[in-house]
């Protein structure tokens, strides 16, 4: 057997995507540059493609739970921006260090500087 | 306390290389592969089970670079799927074809498919005869497809492939009828698929895009924040066996959460799970008691090594004292040719150097002996202190109680007061605080103080609540803090058991992480959630077949194991429909594995050949052709590339297609 075939199968013709190591290695596209590609193709009205069944975006007004105990949070934290629901958390909230606040945010998606 | 989970972190075991026997080899039968982007399910159309479940995951170890051109580097093995026993050891080598629930790295898709047909055993030379029944995601890419077909005809040469969707072979395999809404609730998205008689409604379907591996994410990024302790022991591993055995969906979630905020119904309530821990006191850590002690010990040392350092120097002077003496009795004894011999050696110049020198020596001997002597004491003094020094608990238990209470008390107050200070200098320093402000007003008031300023000691306190480092009221606290602490820690019994240290308490949390297919919001994903997207779905129907799916709404896919869903739902639609209208919610009989079960009955079926893309449909068609059937996608053939209708020069081509691809 020579290095050039040491990974490979009877059943196999050829191994056609694994390249051996220390090869340069393909590139493969992400689902988001597939799908940038296939809209940009000029597909027939009929045709349904992966991006046109996303689902609709919410027009259901978003409830705010607490980040720490996920109860329903009337409170927000103006310094660190969680949201707490009662004083007790938010003597915890105050207390904790940025690490955790800014995990919270990020969590919830709510570390982007927009919105 | 009673209720105490423990994990019990299951351990993959090796699949075995299964028999390749003459009536497989010779006969031509199909092989079944439902390709989730979860677990890939893997069996031949003649049996009853699939051979192979395991994750779609590979775990490639990184290379030994420091080995040198000795030898050839040594390439580790690659883990396929249940090969990888301890997923957590190789957590961040793991890789999947899939991106999304689409398959996009075809070098890791080979990779599986070797695993899978080197594990069934099969041998032929050259190629592997044997058509192919493999899932797809709904309204897979065609390029996907494509190098899917590619991989297959290519390098292994199958006679023939066919595509389905694992939700639709899970339907048909639970013979519910020809009209039917599917919810599919997978790892990565949620679909919701209306089929109205064996019609695939494609262009009212819609996808949600989170699935399990978010609720994973989801709940082991919460309890990680929640217990920042043991960011370690809380694995992906463990996460997702909470997640699939004590997780379960709320009949109505804003009610849910309104008892938990109730502290009885949280005790009650609360779920309690073990982490796997090590006995603190055998191990690694050292009970304060011991660290003492070795503190003491290695004092001890020291000190014995000071001491024979001491009585060597004390040894060496006497000699060299001697010997000076000796030098001193040759002049005297006028022998002076020998003492200036003498001197020589001793780098002395004069009789006057000898005499200072002899007083140097003199004193050095001295000074020595009375720091033996004092080495000697301390110790004695040291040891009398510390016992003495001490706070004494009295010895009734009761009154050692009251003492421990109010010690207690009293450590918290100085721990308080230390916080409280330190954050009054914290506000101190930035501008425009009330403590700053305070600061302000007392130092202009200073500035301002009479003659009578300094009549009383207390005035001199004002210096104190305007300084900005620390003053001695603070030190004396912290003298105090440290005593007390002392005090504790040698007199209070024994704390909770550490089991209790490595307990994670569940509250909302199991109802909070599967909420997230109804409110994608709690996790800042704009979608609507699954009941919103349902109505959505159903307003693009006719009354008449509105009210047909709605009687036929069927659940599937893994995420559908979780306890309430069905109940959920069909709250859920008895909201969103009409007053009075029916509905019904179906279960799969088996959510994960009805999608292969299907796709077997469909490889055994009659028409199968005609539904198999052959070699020559393959070479015809091209790759992404896909023969329509009753669960299958439906076949858009990719229109040309705009590329081709080309008026500007090849090379502004490029730019142009650069740019789409930046722009998503």
């Amino acid at each position: 057997m020579t290095g050039e075939s040491e990974r490979s199968y009877p059943f196999k013709i050829e191994n056609k995507f694994i390249v051996k190591s220390g090869c340069k290695k393909r590139m493969w596209r992400s689902l988001k540059q597939i799908l940038t590609a296939e809209r940009a193709l000029q597909w027939p009205n009929e045709a349904v493609l992966y991006y046109s069944i996303n689902a609709p975006p919410t027009f259901k007004p978003t409830k705010k739970y607490s980040d720490i105990s996920g109860l329903l949070a009337p409170y927000v934290d103006r310094h660190s921006k969680l949201f707490y629901s009662n004083a007790e958390e938010f003597a915890t909230v105050r207390s904790l260090p940025m690490d955790i606040t800014a995990g919270y945010l990020q969590l919830r998606g709510a570390n982007t500087l927009v919105g | 306390m009673d209720n105490i989970l423990v994990l019990k972190d299951y351990k993959t075991v090796p699949d075995v290389v299964h028999e390749y026997g003459p009536t497989l080899k010779f006969g031509h039968i199909p092989l079944v592969i439902d390709n989730g982007s979860y677990q890939c399910r893997v069996g031949w159309s003649i049996y009853e089970e699939p051979h192979l479940i395991f994750k779609n995951l590979i775990a490639r170890p990184r290379k030994d670079r420091c080995k040198k051109d000795a030898e050839p580097p040594v390439t580790p093995p690659i883990q396929i799927g249940n090969d990888i026993i301890n997923i957590e050891a190789v957590r961040f080598q793991l890789k999947t074809q899939f991106d999304k629930n689409v398959v996009t790295h075809f070098e890791v898709q080979e990779q599986v498919c070797d695993y899978i047909f080197s594990h069934l055993g099969i041998d032929s030379d050259g190629c592997m005869p044997h058509p192919i029944v493999m899932t797809e995601a709904f309204v897979t890419p065609n390029y996907s497809r494509q190098l899917m077909s590619e991989l297959l005809f290519e390098c292994y040469g199958v006679p023939g492939v066919s595509y389905g969707v694992d939700s639709l072979y899970s339907m048909y395999k639970n013979e519910i009828g020809d009209t039917a809404l599917i919810i599919n609730c997978g790892y990565h998205s949620i679909h919701i698929i209306p089929v109205i008689q064996g019609r695939v409604i494609v262009e009212h379907a819609r996808r949600i895009n989170l699935g399990g591996s978010e609720m994973i994410f989801y709940l082991h990024k919460l309890l990680q924040l929640k217990y920042p302790v043991h960011v370690n022991a809380i694995t992906m591993s463990r996460v997702e066996e909470i997640l699939h055995e004590h997780c379960s969906i709320a009949l109505d979630y804003q009610e849910e959460i309104r008892k938990w905020a109730n502290p009885d119904y949280y005790e009650a309530n609360v779920k309690r799970v073990q982490l796997p821990f090590v006995q603190t006191s055998s191990s690694s850590g050292l009970t304060a008691e011991q660290q003492k002690e070795r503190k003491k010990e290695m004092a001890r040392r020291l000190l014995e090594i000071n001491a024979r350092k001491r009585e060597e120097r004390l040894a060496e002077d006497e000699e060299q004292f001697s010997q000076l003496l000796a030098i001193q009795d040759m002049i005297e004894d006028g022998d002076t040719d020998e003492f200036n011999e003498a001197i020589k050696g001793f780098d002395i110049k004069s009789y006057e150097d000898l005499q200072r020198q002899i007083t140097n020596v003199q004193m050095r001997i001295e000074k020595n002996k009375q720091r033996i002597i004092a080495a000697a004491n301390p110790e004695e003094n040291l040891e009398s202190r510390a016992s003495g020094g001490r706070m004494q608990p009295p010895s009734d238990p009761d009154a050692l109680q009251a003492w421990l209470n109010d010690t207690r008390a009293k450590y918290r107050e100085l721990m308080s007061r230390r916080e409280a200070r330190r954050a009054r200098r914290a506000a101190m320093v930035k501008r425009r605080t009330a403590a700053a402000a305070e600061r302000m007003r007392v130092i202009s008031r200073l500035a301002a103080a009479g003659d009578e300023f300094g009549n009383q000691d207390s005035d001199w306190d004002a210096y104190k609540s305007i300084s900005r480092d620390a003053d001695s009221d603070s030190e004396a606290d912290g003298e105090r803090l440290v005593e007390l602490e002392e005090a504790l820690r040698d007199h209070e019994p024994p704390p909770a058991t550490s089991d209790q240290h490595h307990q994670l308490h569940l509250a909302i949390e199991p109802i909070r992480a599967p909420e997230l297919m109804f409110q994608p919001s709690m996790m800042g994903n704009l979608e609507a959630g699954l009941a919103e997207t349902l109505e959505y779905v159903f307003k693009h129907f006719s009354p008449e077949d509105q009210l047909l799916l709605a009687n036929n709404v069927f659940l599937t896919g893994g995420c559908s194991h979780f306890p309430g869903l069905k109940e959920r739902l069909e709250r859920e639609l008895l909201e969103m429909r009409p007053f009075k209208s029916t509905h019904k919610v179906v279960m799969a009989r088996n959510p994960s594995l009805d999608a292969w079960y299907g796709a077997r009955d469909f490889a055994g079926s009659n028409e199968f050949e005609n539904w198999c893309i052959s070699k020559e449909d393959y070479y015809e068609m091209g790759g992404e052709y896909l023969k329509e059937h009753y669960a299958s996608n439906k076949y858009f053939k990719s229109p040309a590339p705009i590329i081709d209708n080309t008026l500007a020069p090849a090379g502004d081509a490029n730019v142009v297609k650069e740019e789409i691809v930046v722009d998503c």
